[in-house]
């Protein structure tokens, strides 16, 4: 008996597929384009906070130390930044390691340096700085502060950049949220429609089912299946659409792309929980637009 | 078995249907409904299967209140009640088995039985060689019976049919009226609804008359 209603489900859900014809496709397909776009947004977005996390993990405050800095004054300045809440460590970078650690950087024009008769690099403390003070504001301050101090020539940071990308993050987190928003109701209308129309080729066979006394769940559960099925389909095939455009932008970018994110890699597709979601998400949607549908138009 | 109580079926626009209907069919009865048509028969027979609800009055089935019924019970009233519509209502892209098919699955009766009984059905209206083909390739009258083997799948304890030989030549109305009378003699209260009074004449059962909506005549 269990078995017998599970397969009248499947195979009625099928056979709606079957004669749902270009209805179908185009209830796929609207929800796979809904999805391909927020999608993209999805992948900007977390690909690009990933590389902004980097970089504002790496981010490193550098307060650079006159040349004429005293030992006493070092020291207290040393005492300074130890005590300070948003500094997580703090390096110090002589003269000399400085001038090292620039000749390494320029391996093989070391020949610059050559006319060199004193080191121009100043000294300097590296600072980490904790995740939650990572802001401009903060950052602003503790430079500001700084560099009121004895043997202090300048402090730099570049927390600006992590800002403007943040926001820049923010705006297409809202983007994407708006426009997969909007799809996504439009794709829900679609599907509505084309269960709509199932309902309506069917209705003389539902009509007959009703009067021989099949139950509102015989008659719904198979159309409303039918709409999650277009609704994961949908959204499985945005997935691999996704997927083939991210590997084509990869391919077309080439090197370039892993020298602008240095350090960095964007070859980060979206997750197995992102996936899943974005199919399940799909489902529901397809569900819900059948069921709106059946209760519209299906009078049991 | 079908208990009608002061019936009234108004449409809108305040066409009247059936106006204090009171009547009473025995279990295992063969009832003739008779009348010219729009007396309201039809209508009759659909607040028996509650596929209309009256506006007033009560109407019993089977001991149940057909009126009252909560939606949860409507799928248990139909399985008990077969319908043979005057439009046959068959689906004309599907074979005569899956017409047929169509009940048993909706009735959730395991496959293996499922094909003996439709078997066994077509062939007591002498169709089962007919089953793989189309109802529209069948005629009129074999359509009719296609229609008599479906409301009969559910083993109904009532029957009702509208019109079954409206549209059949004398010979072929008075076999399926054999047909149901066979129905009959194993248990099902059987109703048929008829404008053929020459029928009616001919098999001389219990007879209800409308007229305009009215119970006018009942001829025991």
């Amino acid at each position: 008996m269990l078995w017998e209603r599970f397969r009248h489900l499947l195979g009625e859900t099928f056979l709606n597929f079957r004669r749902g014809g270009w209805g179908v496709i185009a209830s796929i397909g609207a929800i796979a384009i809904a999805f391909l776009v927020t999608g993209i947004f999805l992948l900007l977005t977390l690909n690009l906070s990933t590389v902004v996390a980097r970089w504002a993990e790496d981010f490193q405050v550098v307060v650079f130390l006159d040349d004429t800095i005293t030992k006493k004054q070092r020291t207290l300045v040393q005492k300074r930044l130890d005590g300070e809440m948003a500094v997580r460590d703090v390096t110090y970078l002589s003269k000399k390691e400085a001038l090292a650690d620039f000749r390494r950087k320029i391996r093989g024009q070391e020949s610059l340096l050559e006319g060199l008769k004193t080191n121009p690099l100043p000294a300097s403390f590296q600072l980490r700085i904790r995740e939650q003070y990572q802001t401009a504001d903060v950052l602003g301050h503790l430079a500001a502060s700084l560099k009121r101090m004895e043997g202090i020539e300048d402090v730099l940071y570049g927390q600006e950049w992590v800002e403007r990308l943040t926001s820049l993050i923010e705006v297409m987190k809202i983007l994407g949220i708006v426009i997969g928003g909007v799809l996504g109701v439009a794709s829900l209308f679609i599907v509505a429609n084309t269960i709509r129309m199932a309902v309506y080729a069917r209705a003389q066979e539902i009509e007959i089912m009703r009067l021989v006394g099949a139950t509102r769940a015989y008659i719904q559960i198979p159309l409303i299946l039918e709409g999650t099925l277009q609704g994961g389909l949908g959204a499985a095939l945005a997935l691999g659409l996704l997927y083939a455009l991210f590997r084509g932008t990869l391919w077309q970018l080439g090197t370039t792309a892993s020298m602008i994110f240095a350090g960095t890699e964007l070859t980060q597709f979206l997750e197995a929980e992102y996936r899943m979601a974005m199919v399940g998400l799909g489902a529901l949607l397809g569900g819900v637009g059948s069921l709106v549908a059946v209760r519209r138009f299906l009078k049991v | 078995m079908i208990q009608m109580f002061h019936v009234s079926k108004t449409y809108p626009k305040d066409v009247v249907a059936l106006s204090d209907i009171t009547l009473h069919i025995q279990k295992g009865e063969f009832v003739f409904l008779c009348g010219p048509s729009g007396a309201g028969k039809t209508t009759l027979l659909r607040l028996i299967f509650r596929d209309e609800l009256p506006t007033d009055g009560q109407i019993l089935v089977n001991g149940r209140n057909v009126v009252r019924l909560r939606e949860s019970k409507l799928p248990a009233l139909r399985r008990s009640i077969g319908v043979i519509f005057q439009d046959f209502k068959l689906l004309m892209d599907r074979t005569v088995y899956d017409n047929l098919h169509l009940v048993t699955r909706v009735l959730g009766i395991p496959e293996t039985i499922s094909r003996r009984k439709i078997g066994r059905l077509l062939k007591e209206v002498g169709l089962l060689q007919k089953a793989d083909q189309i109802p529209y390739s069948l005629s009129g009258g074999e359509q009719q019976r296609v229609a008599i083997a479906r409301a009969l799948v559910s083993d109904p304890a009532i029957l009702l049919a509208d019109e079954p030989t409206g549209n059949l030549d004398p010979d072929l109305a008075l076999d399926v009226m054999r047909l149901l009378a066979e129905v009959n003699i194993r248990g099902t209260t059987v109703v048929v609804a008829t404008h053929n009074p020459k029928l009616v004449a001919e098999m001389g059962h219990h007879t209800l008359i409308l007229k305009q909506g009215r119970l006018v005549e009942e001829i025991p």
